[in-house]
């Protein structure tokens, strides 16, 4: 395809190329306006909040629940007290479900440096060497771990995933946060304005070191040592907007499909499920993992969203829902903002073929957007 | 005492519509559900002087009126009548309770519902056949205009319709009752079953045959019920669930006062046929609503089906399918009540009832989720689902008929498979699903938000529902007040033949 284009400025060839232009000129895929500034900013004030309580829990996870059969206190982040335990019965809680989902997504559809590493060789070494060390006193792994040699490493491999998803959202609810506190003080006053903090601190954090070590009876297993090169961008960040924003996976309560008649796309790379093409309207729905989310960050609005949200027709009847629509305004800013980071050359580039080269790649980005929900998100209203 | 139940409503709508001075909808709502608690209070307050051991007629009241012409103001209930007196003030009530205040004309509006509250509870207590006439009539009036004014767009069809067609039901019902005095040598219209015995047979048939046509137009029963589904499709919510609960078991209540316990000997020599007559009704009802795409009419084709049940109890005749009948008279009433009250609230919410566009109501945030849950709740209780009323009225009904006519039992018994598919179908297509109230459009538009439902909105429903679940669970609760009356309503020697009779479903044979 990209040997057909013409060397020279494109032409408006492409059917969202309106969009492709406002990226290429620094706006955003989100329409500026005062409502949506105060949604996306304030529904990613509520997001960072929630995705700190993640991250921390998943670094937990991945250190502290490391090769555990049966991890009953796996979201308690080490303090387990009849108290906490009743609230987490009593659902008074952050739903940490929801951080496993997009571990998971990002597991299955892999891509990026991180998946590569965990099929290499170097890490099934070095994986090897952390089980037999946590085996050694524990007969039941022994057993497990001689009868089915895969299960165990798959197990280490996910919790390299948990690792760099926490590790990822640490830094990414920082940036949400100091968004929020930028908007407070009156250094935020457009949408454009906000993607351009996103990708200010995608790359100032780039190339902050994924890494992932264990300690063993005292003794510390690097699984994903420095030396490995894996980045937040190239390793987590964009293999998460793949599979999380774009691919995603169908849940149940949210998409209706006969996977026998074909509904369900046979390629993985084919997916469109993820949160730029979900539907909010079924969201509500008990223990669906959108329902998960959008509970968690409706505990953390600030109030001037909530007194927007309580303005709605239904009020906060429909709260969540709102929240959802707010949530993926602000998806995509940050997807404005990874594409603007990811443009093979500047923007304002004079050179015919740099041109070209950026046209070719919105222009896939913008394929893979034609059955999103870009077109709704440019309608006011709710 | 029974006097109270017809005074004080007409009093009511008379204070109502004659006060000087304007009054808002809210105010007039809430003087006219006033004055239909009271009639529900004192409808209670009979209940509990009610003696359940007497069979025959209590609280008798006699004063002699027009003598010349044998009009007496005679009031008496029984076992029958006290259970629809207690539906009439209870789904009056909710039915002024789900009106809107905002209801144009509201004076005149609650003023004609009570004016039917009380001719109704008059028309069960009456002892007098021109009594019962009279009230019968009476309700005719308010009702046409209650659905002419305030009906929907093709108010005055369905308005004209329904009181060309129960107005000739009254006729043949005058005709019923005057053929039957007269050929009886009474010497007035007090009822008074014994002057049958002074009537040859092929009179009788056809004195009967009057009186059954007369309130198969009322029930209504196939071929007669087309005036039915218009006029529901046409009246505003509360009158739906008023003309569904109270004023089609008019139809029912005369078909047994009038037919099956004043002319035993015609109905037992018709009642085979009457039986037919109930199964075809049933079958017609329930398979006319699996074709329906309007919920309204949906629910108003399964209304004639469920009232055929009626007839197959009335037709068989034993004292457990007499008092089927007057179970599910009730629990019609209550789950009829309830499913109109609903479909009125998913059409005043999404301004459609058309199932074919309608999806995904129960969507937790967005739909109606609580209308879905009520939806479904009542929707098991018509289809029969144990633990709600409508379980145990229809077997009461079936286990009654099946002594003796056991091919009709069992093929009314399709019809409630078919009320199962039909309600089915309307669940499924209209609450379930991804949520959605118009066609699929290519155009792009915002996420469907439907108004929010108050629970003001839904109170009248969830009333309902827990009288449903409670007579089910309960269902002696229902049962009690007519088990005495049912024992010797029907003739003794029926009864012991089947008691006697070493098969409970081998056919009774005269």
């Amino acid at each position: 395809m990209t040997n057909t284009l013409p060397k020279t400025a494109p032409t408006k060839a492409h059917p969202l190329q309106d969009y492709i232009e406002r990226l290429l000129a620094g706006d955003a895929l989100l329409p500026d306006s005062v409502t949506n500034l105060m949604e996306v900013v304030g529904i990613l004030k509520s997001y960072g909040v929630v995705l700190d309580a993640y991250a921390v829990n998943l670094k937990y996870m991945a250190a502290d629940q490391f090769l555990l059969l049966f991890p009953f206190f796996k979201y308690f982040n080490g303090e387990i007290t009849p108290g906490k335990l009743f609230r987490h019965w009593w659902h008074d809680r952050i739903n940490y479900e929801y951080a496993e989902y997009c571990m998971r997504a990002m597991l299955w559809h892999g891509g990026g440096g991180l998946d590569t590493y965990l099929d290499s060789a170097e890490f099934s070494e070095a994986c090897e060497t952390a089980i037999q060390a946590k085996i050694r006193r524990n007969p039941l792994l022994k057993v497990l771990h001689r009868v089915f040699p895969d299960f165990l490493p798959e197990q280490v491999r996910q919790s390299a995933y948990i690792r760099g998803l926490g590790q990822f959202w640490t830094i990414m609810s920082e940036m949400f946060l100091t968004l929020s506190d930028r908007y407070d003080a009156g250094e935020i006053k457009s949408i454009p304005e906000v993607v351009a903090h996103i990708k200010a601190g995608l790359v100032a954090g780039a190339n902050v070191p994924i890494t992932f070590a264990v300690t063993i009876g005292g003794e510390t297993y690097d699984l994903i040592p420095e030396s490995q090169g894996l980045t937040f961008l190239a390793d987590t960040g964009i293999p998460y907007v793949e599979a999380v924003f774009f691919r995603g996976t169908p849940f149940l309560g949210t998409v209706s499909y006969n996977a026998q008649a074909g509904q369900i796309p046979v390629e993985q790379s084919l997916f469109a499920y993820g949160a730029l093409y979900a539907d909010p309207v079924p969201i509500g729905g008990s223990g669906i993992p959108p329902t998960l989310l959008m509970q968690d960050m409706r505990h953390f609005l600030p109030d001037y969203l909530r007194d927007y949200y309580d303005q709605g027709l239904r009020g906060s009847d429909d709260m969540r829902v709102q929240i959802c629509q707010s949530f993926q305004k602000s998806m995509f800013c940050v997807t404005s903002a990874a594409l603007q980071g990811l443009l093979p050359h500047s923007p304002d580039t004079e050179v015919a073929e740099e041109q070209s080269a950026n046209q070719d790649f919105l222009a896939y980005w913008m394929d893979r957007l034609m059955p999103s929900r870009l077109a709704v998100v440019q309608l006011a209203g709710r | 005492m029974l006097s109270a139940l017809i005074i004080i409503p007409l009093l009511g709508a008379l204070t109502l519509g004659l006060w000087p001075g304007s009054w808002q909808g809210g105010r007039a709502r809430l003087f006219a559900g006033i004055v239909q608690s009271l009639s529900l209070v004192w409808v209670l307050y009979l209940g509990l002087h009610f003696d359940i051991h007497i069979p025959g007629m209590q609280f008798v009241e006699s004063f002699a009126w027009v003598e010349p012409l044998g009009l007496t103001y005679q009031l008496g209930a029984d076992g029958l009548a006290l259970p629809l007196l207690f539906i009439n003030g209870l789904l009056g009530l909710i039915a002024i309770w789900a009106s809107p205040a905002s209801i144009m004309r509201p004076r005149l509006y609650f003023a004609l519902m009570l004016v039917i509250s009380g001719a109704v509870a008059g028309a069960f207590v009456a002892q007098n056949l021109l009594l019962f006439f009279i009230f019968y009539e009476l309700e005719l009036i308010p009702l046409y205009l209650l659905i002419a004014i305030w009906g929907g767009a093709r108010r005055a069809y369905a308005a004209t319709k329904f009181l060309i067609y129960t107005a000739v039901s009254g006729n043949l019902i005058l005709g019923g009752f005057l053929g039957f005095v007269w050929l009886g040598g009474g010497s007035s219209f007090n009822y008074d079953p014994t002057l049958a015995a002074s009537i040859d047979l092929i009179p009788q048939l056809f004195l009967l045959g009057a009186l059954l046509v007369g309130f198969g137009i009322k029930i209504p029963l196939f071929p007669f019920h087309t005036w039915l589904p218009d006029a529901h499709v046409e009246a505003s919510t509360p009158i739906s669930v008023l003309l569904a609960g109270v004023l089609l078991k008019l139809g029912t209540y005369g078909l047994v006062r009038f037919g099956l316990q004043m002319m035993p000997d015609a109905w037992t020599v018709l009642s085979p046929w009457l039986a037919g007559w109930a199964v075809i009704s049933v079958l017609y009802g329930s398979l006319a609503a699996i074709a329906q795409t309007d919920m309204k009419k949906m629910v108003a084709y399964s209304s004639i089906g469920h009232m055929g049940y009626i007839l197959l109890a009335a037709a068989a005749a034993t004292p457990l399918s007499f008092l089927g009948t007057i179970m599910q008279m009730v629990s019609h009433g209550l789950i009829s009540g309830l499913l109109f009250l609903l479909v009125g609230l998913v059409y005043s919410k999404t301004g459609t009832r058309d199932m074919t566009v309608l999806r995904g109501l129960l969507n937790p945030e967005r739909g109606l989720p609580v209308v879905g849950t009520l939806m479904i709740l009542g929707v098991m209780a018509s289809a029969g689902i144990p633990g709600m009323v409508g379980f145990i009225s229809e077997f009461v009904v079936f286990r009654g008929s099946i002594v003796v006519f056991p091919v009709q039992t069992l093929l009314s018994l399709i019809g409630t498979a078919l009320t199962a598919v039909y309600l089915l179908l309307l669940v499924n297509r209209v609450f379930f699903g991804r949520l959605a109230i118009r066609p699929p459009t290519d155009a792009v538009t915002l996420d469907i938000n439907l108004p929010p439902v108050s629970w003001a909105e839904r109170l009248p429903s969830v009333v309902l529902a827990l009288v449903i679940v409670a007579l089910g669970i309960q269902p002696h609760w229902l049962s009690r007040w007519s088990e005495a009356t049912s024992l010797l309503a029907v003739n003794p020697p029926v009864t012991v033949a089947q008691v006697s009779d070493a098969s409970p479903v081998k056919p009774f044979q005269p």
